[in-house]
Formats: structure tokens, C-alpha cells, sequence
């Protein structure tokens, strides 16, 4: 009787029954054709790594495969850019050699977390606190209202303008 | 191109939304999460724009955190716990006066639509992505057009799932009486045995202008028809609207009460025997029911009888 091996065929077994909730999910997600490739996905990593006890295995898969999908959008978005700036810098030259880490990239990088912090902090010490303590840390946003004695619509709300400003920023730098 | 920018800037925040409650470790309603990408392919493009540059910028914040981990500690800290409770006080006190103007405000110019079941039916209605109302059968539910945080409930049961703005609580009318959300899952029931009103996740606030009854996780509030008394007793949370599931219980209930019931749930002729008295407890699933009504009797410890047409329960 080990609670590790249980827990995770748990996790299977749950994949097993919701394989169709999910794949319904990636289609609305926008997985289009690919859906079924990133269930796969999902499945391989749940057997790999194994998680410990989880608290409720149907959130965990739905957030593996979300996870997934924004780390799609974003290394394509990400290659878009480079495919841009690669051009406009580099036009005529051989594709793949813009994908090395430059030294200007890593310059360019520490400008955007100096960008990015700034615009944190212009937003109030109370709001870039819940962002640091949510989404860097990681702690529930209920915990994070425990925390600071605020309401958790207060921490809702202050997340929300947090995200609006930096999805602006984001597009800024498009 | 005006209507397309405002339709954007619609799906945008609801985007914003999204991303904050599914970014939160509790979050649990991925099938609320499914129905809003579902409603339009352009919520997952506008849901991945802001979820992928909060992504972007806390990896970036991350890359530098320590450098900038002590920053400002004492104006973050500002908030004295102590203060936590004269403060959500006041901001429930705010959200109830804000609901008093508004309802006086819209009350003349509501747009009403009706959505009704027949008994034995059952029926989910999407206001929002986080606010949706499960009927049960034989119900009619009043929604307004121009207000989503608004439903009148003029016969029947219905479960409630709201998303909680405390700047617009979600109102539910029953009969000439009110309630305001101060949370999210409750169901209501309004038939010819009276009202209940029982809450799994969050409060409801029932009658805030004259009893002003508070009811919280695991209580349903009663109130027999021409009663002007209230009870509020426990239920377990889950008992909350497991009529979804086929599901009824029964604590101490009168044989009108079980009967309503379960003919609002399979639309069988289940009635009282008259002049018969007596109380019923149990839980049972109503779909053998469907194939075999009298087969109550054993499942309740009821006497039933089939007589022109209807099944009339009695005690035994």
C-alpha cells in the first residue's frame, strides 16, 4: 500500500475517462487538427513525471493541456518575431542562425524585465505584491487576500489590471 | 469597424477574466472555461494574447527576482490585518446599497424572457461565462435581456452558479421576495409547499430589505407556503442541486413535498394521498422510477397505488 503508484494511476485513470472532455477542450482551445497530437502530449507527460498525490486529477490534466497550448502561442509568436527582426536585419542571409543567443539578445532581454518590473510597480505596491505573490511564487489567490488582509475580488481585480497592462505591453513590442 | 472595436475590447476583458481565475491553482470549472472558448473562436486567440504575455513577463521577472526580491517591503506591507473585518463589513454594507439603487433604477424597465421546462426535464442557461442556471423540470425562469445579473424564478427549482461582482451581486426574485449573492452555487425552489433556499458554495442574502437572513455553505432556508416563518437548518453541501444527477433526499419531508418533487424530476403523476400524514426521509435516484414508478414504495418505505392515471403515495 504506497500512496505514490495509487495516486498516479489515479491520474491515468482519469485521463482515460475524460480523453474526450479533453480533446473537446483543445478543439475550443484552438488546437484545431492538432488536438488529438497534444492529448498524446498530455498523456506523456502525466507518465513521466509523475506528480504526487493530486487533489483533484480532471483540473490537473485540463491545466497540463493548457499549459501546452500557451507555450505553443507563445514560441510561435516568439518565432515571429525573431522571423521579423531577422529579416529586416539579416535579409538574403541563410535561415536558423538568428535563433543563437547574441549577446544583444540577452542585452535587449534585461531591458524588457527592467521594462516589465517598472510597469509593476507603476501600477501600486499593493498590486505588483499580488502579482510577485501569485504568479512568482505561486501561492493561491486566496491565500495571497488571507495574506494582505484584502478581499479576494480586491486580488481578482488588481490581477486583472496587472494582466491588462502587460498583455498593452506586450503588444507594444510586437 | 465602431461595433467591431467595442466586440473586441468585450472579449478582451472577458479574456482578462478568464486568465485570472484560470490561472488561480483553485480553479476547478473547466467545462464553464470549454463553453466560453466554444461561443467563439476569437476567446482562445484573445485568451492566449494576454495568458502568453503574463507567461512572457513573469519568466522575465523570475530571470531578474533576485536583484529586486526586498522591494519596497514596507509600502507593500501597509495593510494591517486587524483592519480586515470593519473592512469587508463596510464592503458588503457598499454592495447592498448599490444593489438597493440599482434595483430601483431598473425596476420599470426590464426585458423580461421566459425559459421553461416541462416536468421531467432538465435545462442549463448560459448568462455568462461563469454564470449559468440549471432548471429543473416544471420550472419557469424570468431572465431580463438588459440585466445578466438578474432572474425572477416564478415556479419550480433551479440551481444557481454566478460569478460574484461585488459591485453587481446577481438577484434572484421569488414571489415578493429577494435575493442577493455574496457567493456562487446556491439552489433555490419555489412551489405550492413554500420556498428553500439552500447554498454549497458561498452566501445568499435573503430578503436584505426585511429579514436580511444570511445563509452560508451547508444551510438551506424554508419557508412554508402562507408562512411568514423561517427555518434555517443544515444539509450537506452536496446535497445542493444533486437533483442534476438524478438525485433527491428527503429529511422529515411532508408526503405533498416528496410528491412535488418527484414529479417535477421524472414528470410522473406522483400525488399525496389525501388526508395523509406523516414524514419521509431517504435518498433516492429517480431514473428506475422512469420504468417503474411504484417501485418508490420500497425505495421509500411508501405505500403506492396507481388510480386513474395517477400514483398516489401514502404512508405505510
Amino acid at each position: 500500500m504506497t500512496v505514490e503508484p495509487a495516486s498516479s494511476a489515479g491520474l491515468e485513470a482519469a485521463f482515460l475517462e475524460n480523453r474526450d472532455k479533453l480533446l473537446r477542450f483543445l478543439r475550443a482551445r484552438g488546437a484545431g487538427e492538432a488536438a488529438e497530437d497534444i492529448v498524446q502530449e498530455v498523456w506523456l507527460k502525466i507518465s513521466a513525471s509523475r506528480p504526487g498525490p493530486v487533489a483533484s486529477p480532471l483540473s490537473y490534466l485540463f491545466r497540463t493541456a493548457d499549459l501546452l497550448m500557451i507555450d505553443r502561442f507563445r514560441s510561435t509568436r516568439q518565432a515571429d518575431v525573431r522571423d521579423r527582426d531577422w529579416t529586416e536585419v539579416n535579409a538574403g542571409d541563410p535561415p536558423g542562425v538568428s535563433a543563437e543567443p547574441s549577446a544583444e539578445r540577452r542585452i535587449a532581454a534585461a531591458q524588457e524585465a527592467a521594462t516589465v518590473l517598472a510597469l509593476l510597480d507603476g501600477l501600486g505596491a499593493r498590486a505588483a505584491k499580488i502579482f510577485r505573490r501569485h504568479r512568482i511564487e505561486g501561492a493561491a489567490q486566496k491565500v495571497v487576500a488571507a495574506e494582505m488582509g484584502i478581499s479576494l475580488s480586491t486580488v481578482e481585480s488588481d490581477l486583472r489590471v496587472a494582466y491588462r497592462a502587460l498583455a498593452e505591453w506586450k503588444e507594444r513590442s510586437k | 469597424m465602431a461595433n467591431d472595436m467595442a466586440s473586441d475590447n468585450v472579449i478582451r476583458d472577458e479574456a482578462l477574466g478568464w486568465t485570472v481565475r484560470v490561472g488561480d491553482p483553485a480553479f476547478a470549472d473547466w467545462e464553464a472555461f470549454t463553453l466560453w472558448l466554444e461561443a467563439d473562436p476569437a476567446h482562445a486567440r484573445a485568451y492566449d494574447e494576454v495568458a502568453a504575455s503574463v507567461a512572457d513577463a513573469a519568466q522575465l521577472v523570475v530571470a531578474v527576482a533576485p536583484a529586486n526580491d526586498d522591494l519596497k517591503p514596507d509600502e507593500a506591507d501597509e495593510a494591517p490585518p486587524r483592519r480586515r473585518r470593519p473592512w469587508l463589513a463596510s464592503a458588503i454594507a457598499a454592495s447592498l446599497a448599490v444593489v438597493a439603487g440599482f434595483w430601483a433604477f431598473q425596476g420599470q424597465q426590464r426585458d423580461f424572457y421566459t425559459v421553461e421546462t416541462a416536468l421531467g426535464e432538465t435545462r442549463r442557461v448560459t448568462l455568462d461565462a461563469d454564470t449559468h442556471i440549471e432548471l429543473a423540470g416544471g420550472t419557469a425562469v424570468r431572465f431580463d435581456r438588459k440585466d445578466k445579473r438578474y432572474a425572477q424564478l416564478d415556479h419550480g427549482q433551479a440551481l444557481f452558479t454566478v460569478r460574484h461582482d461585488a459591485a453587481h451581486p446577481f438577484e434572484v426574485t421569488v414571489g415578493k421576495e429577494r435575493l442577493v449573492d455574496i457567493g456562487t452555487v446556491f439552489d433555490v425552489r419555489h412551489d405550492a409547499q413554500g420556498l428553500s433556499v439552500a447554498v454549497s458554495e458561498g452566501a445568499v442574502q435573503f430578503d436584505p430589505d426585511g429579514a436580511d437572513v444570511r445563509v452560508s455553505p451547508g444551510e438551506v432556508l424554508r419557508r412554508a407556503a402562507g408562512a411568514g416563518e423561517y427555518t434555517l437548518t443544515r444539509l450537506p453541501a452536496e446535497q445542493v442541486g444533486e437533483w442534476r444527477e438524478g438525485r433527491l433526499t428527503f429529511e422529515s419531508a411532508s408526503l405533498e413535498d416528496v410528491a412535488a418533487q418527484l414529479k417535477r424530476a421524472t414528470g410522473i403523476e406522483y400525488v399525496a394521498s389525501p388526508g395523509g400524514s406523516g414524514t419521509v426521509s431517504g435518498s433516492i435516484l429517480v431514473a428506475p422510477l422512469r420504468k417503474d414508478p411504484a417501485s418508490l414504495g420500497a425505495l421509500l418505505g411508501l405505500s403506492v397505488r396507481s388510480e386513474n392515471g395517477h400514483w398516489v403515495i401514502g404512508s405505510r
